[in-house]
């Protein structure tokens, strides 16, 4: 008898398995897997705003470090500003599907290919991130090597405010809709690498990144309902005293 | 109401006092007190140790002893957590005992949270002036769910200050036959209750259970602090 | 590993003893425990997302045998091969024959208990592969001469910053330093060597997911990801029990299972890895091993222990447990420490083997109230001392006191005397002091404590000479007043 078999079998004996109760147990097993049931989640706001606000909040509790730039356009110098500031080599590797941006016009000389152990600057982008904890999600593909985000010592990922999602059940609802199976690998981030096997203190930069910088586009869309709030809020104010 | 109080053989043995503060504070309250003389043990060393059929002989004996009573009254939190938790489930397989185990669970209470959930008691006889400090016993806390019952009543008492040590619900080490199967891991929890009471200042601890207090005891004594006072809640609360 | 168990008092002791280790005890307590508070806080309710973990981990292990081959077949689809090991010397075999079809010659692995229990690492090195333990914590006590870890989420507890500073001067050949970050950019270096040349890269699984085939791997390292990125081979060793359904449930064990292990809100890294490297993609593993391991687990599965199989590997138990934190993990003589390391050295390895593990024990079950997934942990170790009961594994003398005790409390006039009997004896070793110095009796109470003085009477014959008392002056008050 295989090992298979062998450990198969005395599980189906210890569930006292038989060919009636096997049905019951194997629909049982697809409605799981169907209806996918979410465990209790604590608030999150998910007001215009309210999540970027949480995800800068935890990012802050695990170190990573956020900038908050108005357009797409502004990315390049947000980088080349974090990177100058901190003294750091100007030649990166990038996703080969960032190398659109314009990094030239920052003096970034950013090659899109995987990462190397020379590599010091890597920076991605993330398929979407996690406002409860302040995650973001990298999924692996041709244009996406993992190598980038974890190689180098500085990583720095792009996201858009309208990739924040308010839990990590959201984040997998997104790649369930995209095609074919999971990417060969997801990795959710949640700051730079660090480790407390020396007396229990938490020293940042283990084996991954020592720095995790994220950069995010903030959405028109949330900007602009802010404005109106502000302007509802305005009028109020207005009733009580002269606009100028 | 006719309570039967429940001694418990460390009390029975090593301090008759508490017993009697506890008739003290039942019959103050009200309680027609009796003491079954045929009393003796719950059962809990043998239940503890894995022999299950010695465990079952006590609990049907004590079954038959108490279910007369309105209430059955026990000064430890321990011995009425066997009586309430682990009779029902000793027993589980003996529909009739099961039945009368379950029946007896629901009457039995340790004391202090009979005096503060059941009588709802609003004064007691105890006079203290003294800082004290309460150690938590693991099984009236995390099984009984005994927790602020004791201070309630402490602050019944207007001269006791209550100052709570660090750790305060944390094991204290005895766990019945651990503390003399396993003594030198005993005593080392035992040091660590010990220090967080000396930490706190209060020159008396107080607790629920004799077993704690006399291991607590124990080690404050031989670490050589004889100046703090240990005693059992019902002491406190009685005056005694 | 080899066991030990079978030493625990002994060792226990020799702990207690040693001035260093519980120095490093001291400093780490409660480190844990606050921080465990701290991060619960966040949580909107605690104790349904504890529910909701363990109606998770139950839903699969009534089912286990289904949900297992859901995720065989799903593993399967996406590029892995799945193999199955009875025991830790097939798990060695397997690991072996595959490092040997891929031209194996150095191994990278990030922490996996299972592991320990197959003494892999020894079996590679016999078979000429060089296993390099990637996590700090396990890489310091590799080079200290393959010591074992004394705790399942941070292995090198019981080792000081003096202690580790020694040994780095000494192994790697550098300058000694104390500083914390230096020692770990050193580590850091010299691992890195090591994951970029390495040909294989293994790991335990923290979860395997049926719903897609993956394997989840929760780290904060980074050295979980190096290896499963870089290497061209990946193999898991995971236990069966370590199945969860969907990636929905990987979320929710999400919220428990750092706050419980470390005190974080969410560990740095969350890997979940499907599969081998697509086609056109520059990095990943060719080829995916998972070998799914019995080793004790099929036997509890419907079993008086059934419930310990919802373990989640959090340490959460052995962080609140005041033994554990007194003697700390090596004395426990194998694997896993604490009160799961008590309840499951027995059962894996047979409750001869680990007599005293599940005896130690106050049960005062600081553990169960912490435990993410409702294990009955102060019940199960009673449960295994009942097991030793019935096989007649506890001494002679034992059952002798045991048996007599319930006999004796079975016989209330015999009790009564005996207690009598006793509080007398007792009040004479006294000798008039508050307290007894040396019990001759259950002496090992003596070795760290006074017992306080008995009153020397017990309460029921102070009680029934009362009650006599008050009779007698009934009758006397009676009789004067002429009646």
């Amino acid at each position: 008898m295989s090992s298979r078999e062998d450990i198969l079998g005395r599980v189906r004996t210890g569930v006292k398995r038989d060919s009636v109760n096997v049905l019951a147990a194997r629909a049982a097993v697809s409605e799981a897997l169907t209806v996918r049931g979410h465990g209790p989640k604590p608030t999150v706001g998910t007001k215009p705003g309210a999540m970027l606000a949480c995800f800068r909040d935890r990012s802050d509790i695990h170190a990573t470090t956020v900038d908050v730039v108005e357009r797409e356009g502004e990315v390049p110098a947000a980088v080349a500003r974090y990177l100058g500031e901190l003294g750091l080599h100007k030649s990166v590797v990038a996703w080969p599907e960032l190398l659109y941006l314009d990094w030239a016009s920052v003096g970034l000389i950013v090659e899109g290919r995987g990462a190397q152990a020379s590599d010091l600057v890597g920076i991605t982008g993330c398929f979407c991130a996690i406002a409860e904890t302040g995650t973001f999600m990298l999924c692996s593909s041709a244009g996406t090597p993992a190598s980038v985000s974890l190689l180098p010592e500085t990583h720095i990922a792009i996201l858009r405010e309208t990739d924040i999602v308010p839990y990590m059940e959201d984040a997998w609802a997104l790649v369930r809709s995209g095609p074919g199976r999971l990417p060969r690998s997801v990795n959710f981030v949640s700051g730079p690498s660090r480790t407390g096997d020396i007396e229990q203190t938490i020293v940042i930069g283990a084996h991954g990144p020592y720095r995790v910088h994220v950069v995010i586009i903030s959405s028109e869309s949330a900007r602009e309902s802010d404005n109106r709030t502000s302007a509802v809020s305005g009028s109020a104010a207005a009733n009580e005293k002269p606009v100028i | 109401m006719r309570v039967g109080l429940f001694v418990t053989c460390l009390v029975d043995l090593m301090r008759p006092s508490i017993g009697f503060a506890t008739i003290k504070l039942l019959e103050t309250a009200g309680c027609e007190v009796v003491v079954p003389a045929v009393q003796t043990c719950c059962g809990q060393p043998a239940w503890n140790a894995g022999d299950a059929a010695g465990a079952a002989a006590l609990a049907k004996k004590t079954i038959a002893e108490f279910e007369a009573f309105d209430y059955v009254v026990v000064p430890s939190g321990s011995c009425a957590d066997q009586i309430r938790t682990e009779y029902p489930c000793i027993l589980s397989g003996q529909p009739g005992w099961a039945t009368r185990a379950k029946v007896l669970a629901g009457r039995t209470f340790e004391l202090t949270d009979f005096l503060a959930t059941v009588l709802k008691t609003d004064r007691v006889p105890g006079r203290l002036e003294a800082t004290v400090t309460y150690h938590d016993a693991c099984a009236g806390l995390r099984s009984l769910g005994i927790k602020t019952q004791p201070r309630e009543l402490l602050a019944l008492i207007p001269g006791v200050r209550l100052k709570e040590m660090s750790g305060c619900e944390e094991c204290c080490g005895f766990g019945g036959v651990f503390s003399v199967k396993f003594g030198e891991i005993a005593a080392s929890i035992a040091e660590r209750k010990c220090e967080n009471i000396l930490a706190s200042g209060a020159q008396t601890v107080v607790g629920g259970d004799l077993g704690c207090l006399l291991n607590i005891e124990g080690k404050l004594r031989r670490m050589g602090h004889d100046s703090i006072t240990v005693r059992h809640i019902a002491e406190i609360l009685a005056g005694e | 590993m080899e066991i030990k168990s079978m030493y625990f008092k002994a060792n226990a002791s020799l702990k207690l003893a040693d001035p260093v280790l519980q120095g490093n005890l001291k400093a780490v307590r409660g480190k844990f425990v606050e921080k465990r508070i701290e991060a619960l806080k966040e949580l909107d309710d605690v104790e349904a997302t504890r529910d909701a973990a363990t109606a998770i981990r139950r839903r699969v292990t009534d089912n286990l045998d289904v949900w297992l081959e859901h995720f065989e077949q799903n593993a399967v689809a996406a590029g892995a091969t799945v193999l199955w090991a009875k025991d830790g010397a097939e798990v060695c075999r397997l690991v072996i024959e595959i490092a040997r079809r891929h031209g194996v010659s150095k191994v990278v692995k990030s922490k996996s208990m299972l592991s320990e229990e197959a003494g892999l690492n020894k079996a590679l090195e016999a078979a000429g592969i060089q296993p390099v333990e990637t996590d700090l914590g396990e890489y310091i006590l590799q080079i200290d001469g393959n010591e074992a870890p004394s705790h399942i989420i941070a292995p090198a507890v019981h080792k000081s910053l003096n202690q580790v500073a020694d040994l780095f001067h000494k192994i790697h050949g550098t300058p000694r330093k104390t500083d914390i970050s230096a020692l770990t950019r050193e580590a850091r270096d010299v691992l890195r060597s090591h994951f970029l040349t390495a040909q294989m890269g293994r790991t335990g699984a923290n979860f395997l997911v049926a719903e897609t085939g993956s394997v989840a791997l929760v780290t904060n390292e980074g050295n979980g990801r190096m290896v499963t990125t870089l290497p061209p081979v990946h193999v898991v060793v995971s236990g069966i029990e370590k199945v969860i359904p969907t990636l929905e449930d990987l979320a929710t064990l999400m919220r428990l299972l750092p706050r419980s292990a470390t005190g974080q809100s969410i560990s740095n890294y969350l890997s979940v890895l499907t599969g081998v490297r697509m086609p056109d993609e520059q990095d990943g593993p060719d080829h995916l091993y998972v070998v799914l391991v019995d080793s004790g687990r099929a036997d509890l599965v419907g079993s008086d222990f059934h419930e310990m199989l919802n373990c989640i590997r959090c340490g959460a138990c052995m962080n609140h447990c005041p033994v554990y934190q007194t003697i700390g993990g090596h004395a426990y003589g194998w694997v896993y420490p604490g009160p799961m390391g008590s309840v499951l050295t027995p059962l894996y390895r047979g409750l001869d083997q680990a007599l005293d593990l599940p005896q130690a024990s106050t049960l005062c079950n600081q553990c169960g109230v912490v435990c993410p997934v409702r294990i009955p942990l102060p019940d199960l170790l009673r449960k295994l001392r009942e097991k030793q009961t019935e096989q007649g594994l506890r001494s002679v003398s034992e059952r002798f006191g045991l048996r007599l005790w319930s006999w004796l409390a079975q016989k209330p006039q015999l009790y009564s005397l005996a207690a009598r009997f006793a509080a007398r004896y007792l009040a004479w070793l006294a000798g008039g002091e508050d307290r007894i110095r040396v019990l001759p009796v259950f002496s090992e109470w003596s070795l760290g404590r006074d017992l306080p003085a008995p009153e020397g009477r017990t309460f029921r014959e102070i009680h029934a000479r009362r009650k006599k008392q008050a009779l007698k002056d009934v009758a006397t008050a009676l009789r004067k007043e002429g009646r």
